[in-house]
């Protein structure tokens, strides 16, 4: 038995002595996407483990840098898309950051950014919590969360318009109030979260069977973590309390009472149990939000970036020319760099932005937590079954419009 | 001018990392690409033990034409630092920094896809995003945006469809239906 | 379709194929992009497409009938489609799923095929982006319809 030393790509399916090359993918129930893993097997058990990407590499950078500074968030919303106002939120945060207008934003339209970007977190860990349910036969776990998932898809449906990518958040603040009948909407979910956390757990935390699975699969040490750059659940379950909202707050995250749960196992379980308790805390944050609400303007008050209110354009002359400019010719941005990062679901979401001082992006380079925490895969998956290979793809929750982009 | 201003390059044209306001979200270095591997592992001695990302970024305009763009973490202090190498030339080139972190090998295999720039070094530089024969590098600002085969063509115009009749415009049969619906609800006899 | 004396039940052997065929279409988990992350939400219980008869979704091609292509076709995914369909057994439909699967949508751009109907053929598209699940379990209404109506994928092979 001889590990091949030469790169496992595509073309090479062969069988050498006892060893095998198999490819895991780009169409498999239990990648969570369009991955190819191409593995070297014994039997059952890994040798060797490459994964390949690029199966849905979209070329969202390339396309974003010819379309206006607003124009280019909506295809940027669709690289992480089970969280897609993460990724508004931090595209909006960065190029709020080259034009000035960080400290300028209401406190109404920051608290309703961070009420989005939680509720999102939420919904994007319901998908991971029923996904990796569905991976080891849990099916029930899958109509619990989706349930609950609906729940905040509805909300996301009354501010934005659509269930996913709402283009809610924007350069300068929100796109419009939250609508009459919101706080009730949320009031309900609030109401029944805790019930549905307590189902879940009950259903999956003690349940014996998902604890054999994920138990010491997939154990990763902080220095592993470290090499591998793993951030986010991944990064808190070996124990290292590195959050972004935390060690480099924005948004006003710094008026909120949460905790940063971490466990030091490192295994696939302490990761599952990291992320149940995120999703409490991201509950606990949307509660406070929602008790501490002001009222406000929802975004500010430069008509160069923001359009002016509809109402205002058929009275002011001013307003009317500022909606068209900003309409044909979008906004500039003043010439610089900057780095921006948000603690997304999968981690720690950063956008290297560049401006040349014209109406569209210069260049956005994403930094994806995914395609780090999936690149981890290499060095996990060897002397695991391949049971346990899938348990680790779901534990390292990977999303694929952000791996390829 | 603050400390968080990166030194701009001599002799160039647009150079945005030069021009930044003072933003405060990393401490920013220029370095040359002789430098730079011992630069990566002195500050991962120093703490910055987390590689947060190897990005690439093309100005044609200016000398060095691509600048590979390193962002750290410091955990333990919570600091970031960039650094930026600017390379050049028709093949260009730059140590890998595989040794120092296992999760650079991806990064860089990007960077060689989408920007043609080789990692001397990396156990196995091949394309990642794009299909294995792929020709050209496209994050490139040379590469058009619809790729080589479509550049000249015509973006498809919905009326050309055979689905859709051709020669009068949705919109003016709509119109025409909608005026016919409301003489009927209105008696009218409009039709000709 | 008649009803005799002393339960017999006279009919077309088309049509109770044909009724059999789209009372129980089974989609192949072709999951790309979001749209899948919608087609996920069209299989939980707000929307259940398994009041349709696609309970099960078959990850096997050979043991499909339906392939709902969901999400953006990138180049190196669109041979992998191609396989796919390929590999299934006739009588098989495709949904195209969400502006980008119709025809490249917000993408027009050098990595995603403009529209999956360039490599393999299409019954029913769906526009959106991404659709409701709402917007699915219709064009698997319409997959219905076409089976039930016969002509291409009916009981006897494509034309």
């Amino acid at each position: 038995m001889s590990m091949s030393t030469t790169p496992l790509t595509p073309e090479i399916v062969s069988h050498e002595g006892n060893a095998m090359v198999l490819s895991m993918g780009p169409q498999h129930p239990s990648t969570h996407g369009v991955l190819q893993i191409m593995l070297e097997i014994e039997g059952e058990t890994i040798l060797k483990a490459e994964p390949e990407i690029g199966y849905l590499h979209t070329g969202i950078e390339k396309t974003a840098e010819n379309l206006f500074w607003s124009q280019a968030q909506t295809v940027i919303e669709r690289m992480d898309y089970l969280a897609p106002s993460s990724n508004a939120y931090c595209y909006c945060l960065a190029v709020e950051q080259l034009l000035g207008l960080t400290d300028r934003i209401p406190e109404r339209a920051r608290q309703i950014r961070v009420l989005q970007a939680e509720l999102t977190r939420v919904a994007s860990h319901c998908v991971w919590l029923g996904t990796h349910g569905i991976d080891l036969g849990a099916l029930s776990a899958f109509f619990y969360c989706f349930d609950m998932r609906e729940k905040i898809l509805d909300l996301q449906e009354a501010t934005g318009g659509a269930r996913m990518h709402p283009n809610y958040l924007r350069v300068g603040g929100v796109q419009a109030d939250l609508p009459s009948g919101f706080m009730e909407q949320l009031d309900a979910l609030l109401e029944m979260f805790p019930g549905r956390m307590r189902d879940l757990r009950g259903l999956l935390q003690s349940n014996p069977i998902l604890q054999d699975r994920l138990v010491d699969v997939g154990i990763m040490t902080q220095e592993e973590a470290q090499d591998w750059s793993i951030t986010g659940p991944g990064l808190r379950a070996t124990g290292i309390a590195y959050d972004v909202r935390r060690a480099f707050p924005y948004g006003g995250y710094e008026n909120y009472d949460f905790d940063i749960p971490t466990r030091t196992e490192g295994d696939s379980y302490a990761r599952f149990l990291v992320r149940l308790d995120e999703m409490e805390q991201s509950m606990r944050i949307v509660r406070q939000v929602r008790d501490t609400l002001k009222p406000g303007p929802y975004a500010v008050d430069d008509t160069k970036v923001m359009p002016p209110p509809k109402e205002t354009i058929a009275l002011s002359m001013e307003a009317l020319i500022h909606h068209f400019k900003i309409m044909t010719e979008g906004f500039r941005v003043p010439p610089g760099d900057v780095y921006q990062a948000v603690e997304g679901p999968r981690g720690e979401l950063g956008y290297y932005v560049v401006s040349d001082g014209g109406n569209r992006p210069y260049r956005v380079r994403t930094r994806p937590p995914s395609m780090y925490n999936l690149q981890a895969l290499k060095g996990l998956a060897p002397g695991n079954l391949i049971a346990d290979l899938v348990v680790i793809i779901g534990s390292l929750d990977p999303v694929f419009g952000e791996v390829d982009r | 001018m603050p400390s968080t201003q990166t030194p701009p390059l001599t002799g160039t044209a647009i150079d945005p990392p030069a021009l930044r306001p003072p933003i405060d979200d990393a401490a920013i270095e220029r370095i040359a690409p002789a430098n730079v591997h011992a630069r990566l592992a002195e500050l991962k001695r120093e703490g910055f033990t987390l590689l947060l990302d190897v990005g690439a970024v093309d100005y044609p305009q200016r000398t060095p034409r691509f600048d590979i763009v390193y962002h750290l973490l410091n955990l333990r202090k919570t600091k970031r630092v960039r650094l930026l190498c600017g390379v050049t030339g028709t093949a260009p080139k730059l140590p890998t920094a595989t040794d120092l972190w296992k999760s650079a090998d991806w990064a860089e295999r990007e960077i060689y896809d989408l920007f043609g720039i080789s990692f001397e070094g990396h156990p196995d530089l091949r394309r990642i995003q794009m299909p294995n024969d792929w020709e050209g590098h496209p994050l490139r600002k040379d590469y058009p945006l619809r790729g080589p085969a479509r550049e000249r063509s015509p973006r498809p115009a919905f009326a050309l469809k055979s689905n859709v009749q051709a020669g009068t415009p949705p919109s003016g049969r709509t119109l025409e239906a909608l005026q016919q619906q409301i003489a009927k609800i209105r008696g009218e006899d409009r039709s000709k | 379709m008649e009803v005799g004396p002393g339960h017999f039940l006279l009919a077309k052997l088309d049509d109770v194929a044909r009724w059999a065929q789209s009372s129980s279409v089974w989609p192949l988990t072709m999951g790309l992009a979001c749209c899948a992350i919608e087609m996920m939400s069209a299989t939980a219980p707000e929307y259940d497409i398994g009041r349709l008869g696609s309970e099960v979704f078959r990850p096997s091609p050979r043991q499909a009938d339906l392939m709902i292509v969901s999400g953006r076709v990138a180049q190196k995914m669109a041979p992998v489609v191609k396989r796919l369909f390929d590999q299934m057994a006739d009588p098989k439909w495709v949904i195209s799923m969400g502006a980008c699967a119709s025809s490249g949508g917000v993408f027009d751009n050098y990595a995603i095929v403009q529209g999956v109907d360039t490599i393999i053929p299409v019954d029913v598209y769906v526009p959106g982006c991404p659709p409701t699940p709402d917007g699915l379990l219709y064009a698997v209404n319409l997959i219905q319809q076409q089976i039930r109506e016969g002509g291409r994928g009916g009981l006897l092979a494509r034309a």
